[in-house]
């Protein structure tokens, strides 16, 4: 067991300390990300109906953390895919540790650089929606912890199921822009049931990005309360893309 | 004969850069599939959220506002994206291999920026027969004047895109610079909100209004809905048409004199 965990926080420190070599995706990302707050929501506070959104700054700070969290967990996808593509998981599979603990590792790099880049959206919410208490600030850490594992496994999964570097890119920006656009970030799920048919608000409603920020939404103070179904469904989310990630991710990297 | 020779060589240019699209393949379908979420759930989500107050008229549809938008967005987009490729050239030694050819910069420069914007403008013509469609149609006149502006955006953003990154020489730098400027210019325009709008935060109105991306917008909506958007727009129709078409004389020219004066001397780094 010690060995395990051991070899596990080898492969997710690595994974971490590589996060640096992107620097530029990342300042790239940073100010995309800051620009959806300090302009977008701010110019679009002036447009918004009242009735639906009292605050759309505070309501986007709270939906572009979620995004962040995602992005930047996700990201370890693009990593992984190049390692497929150039046969490197083959000297990861040569390592001596088991590979239920490479693949532990994998999802944990992913996690950790996810919930590293979201700190500074952390401190942009303290800044403008407000300071979470000790229970909402349980529920905002258990939840950026699950969300950012259960997104790096969902991107490990999905590039190491193709070599083609097309294929991935497709792949990847499929499932990006899906969960990106059908998440409640941007306008809120009571604007979504009376637009959109029902089946597509419940998918929106749902969604793990969604759920995320929700929980974001609450803990910061934006919203007095949290549907009950949230907390339980960032954790279902968590356990079946991890447990589903692990079983492809393994399965792939040993596939000739 | 001689202009002659230049523009075969400028046409010669124009071709090559059109040959290439085949290697953004992949980036403009991701486009696409962006594109396609962004005229149906967003745009429909966005529309229904934003309600004007009084300053706007009461009569405006934000998503024909927003439709033309996303138009405007997605081809600044892909012709931005021509820098990661000037950028893979020079890692490639394409760019020397150009400078050693028997032709002259300035015409090798016009060359590259009219086959980047037409590459860009062609990539991006399905997107605005959707939008088109989604408007319920347009004048000739209007469908006309919107492609030969499209046309024009689309070669002065290559200026830029060829300014930039023939200037800074760096890989990174280019990564950076182009995702900040991809990230700040669509936002700081009229893209998504209206210039009276943006008017109640200063420093923001003021970066719409010189930006030749909410000029470019809103000349295509003076296209097609004239009389709703005339009085919304950062200007009068013409002098927006002349900002567009200086923005291009501007940055191709600035291009031109990066090739025949900067670029040579320092590798890339």
């Amino acid at each position: 067991m010690k060995d395990f965990i051991k070899a596990c926080f080898l492969v997710a420190y690595r994974d971490l300390r590589r996060f640096w070599k992107f620097k530029h995706w990342l300042a790239a990302q940073l100010a995309m990300n800051l620009a959806d707050v300090v302009i977008f929501a701010l110019v679009l506070n002036n447009m918004v109906n009242r009735d639906y959104i009292p605050d759309y700054v505070k309501f986007m700070s709270t939906g572009v953390l979620a995004i962040a969290t995602f992005a930047s967990a996700f990201s370890i996808g693009r990593e992984v895919g190049g390692e497929m593509r150039r046969e490197v998981h083959h000297y990861l599979l040569s390592l001596p540790a088991p590979r239920a603990a490479l693949a532990a590792g994998r999802f944990i790099g992913g996690a950790l650089r996810g919930l590293v880049y979201q700190l500074a959206f952390i401190v942009l919410n303290l800044l403008v929606v407000g300071v979470p208490g000790p229970v909402q600030a349980l529920a905002i850490a258990y939840t950026s912890l699950l969300f950012s594992l259960s997104m790096s496994a969902l991107a490990i999964a999905v590039v190491s199921s193709t070599r083609d570097f097309n294929l991935q890119s497709t792949f990847r920006a499929l499932i990006y822009y899906t969960l990106f656009f059908f998440s409640n970030v941007f306008y809120p799920k009571e604007l979504i049931s009376l637009r959109f048919p029902g089946p597509l608000a419940a998918v929106v409603t749902h969604a793990p990005i969604s759920r995320a920020a929700e929980v974001y939404r609450w803990g910061f103070g934006y919203y007095q309360s949290l549907d009950p179904m949230a907390l339980p469904e960032v954790t279902l989310w968590a356990i079946i893309l991890l447990a589903v990630a692990a079983l492809l991710y393994t399965r792939n990297l040993s596939r000739q | 004969m001689g202009a002659l020779s230049d523009l075969r060589t400028l046409a010669l240019f124009a071709y090559w850069d059109l040959l290439r699209m085949r290697r953004r393949t992949m980036f403009v379908a991701m486009r696409v599939v962006w594109f396609a979420l962004q005229v149906t759930l967003f745009a429909l989500a966005l529309s229904a959220m934003v309600r004007f107050r009084g300053y706007v008229s009461q009569g405006l549809d934000y998503y024909h506002f927003y439709l033309l938008g996303v138009y405007a967005s997605i081809l600044f987009s892909i012709s931005t994206s021509n820098a990661y490729e000037v950028a893979e050239e020079f890692e490639e030694g394409i760019i020397e291999y150009h400078l050693s050819l028997p032709v002259k910069r300035r015409i090798l420069t016009l060359g590259r920026a009219i086959g980047g914007g037409l590459a860009g403008f062609i990539f991006t013509l399905p997107m605005f027969g959707i939008v088109l469609a989604l408007i319920g149609g347009a004048t000739p006149w209007a469908v006309a004047a919107s492609l030969a502006a499209a046309l024009a955006f689309s070669i002065g953003v290559v200026g830029l895109v060829l300014s930039i990154v023939l200037s800074v020489k760096s890989g990174d730098a280019t990564d950076v610079l182009f995702g900040v400027l991809d990230a700040m210019i669509v936002r700081l325009s009229t893209i998504f909100y209206p210039a009276v709008v943006l008017s109640k935060v200063a420093p923001y109105y003021y970066a719409a209004v010189s930006n030749p991306v909410s000029h470019f917008v809103d000349l295509l909506r003076t296209f097609f809905f004239f009389e709703e958007y005339r009085v919304l727009a950062v200007s009068d129709p013409a002098i927006m048409a002349s900002y567009l078409l200086g923005f291009v004389a501007g940055l191709v020219s600035a291009a031109v004199y990066v090739v025949e004066r900067k670029l040579e001397g320092g590798g890339w780094r």
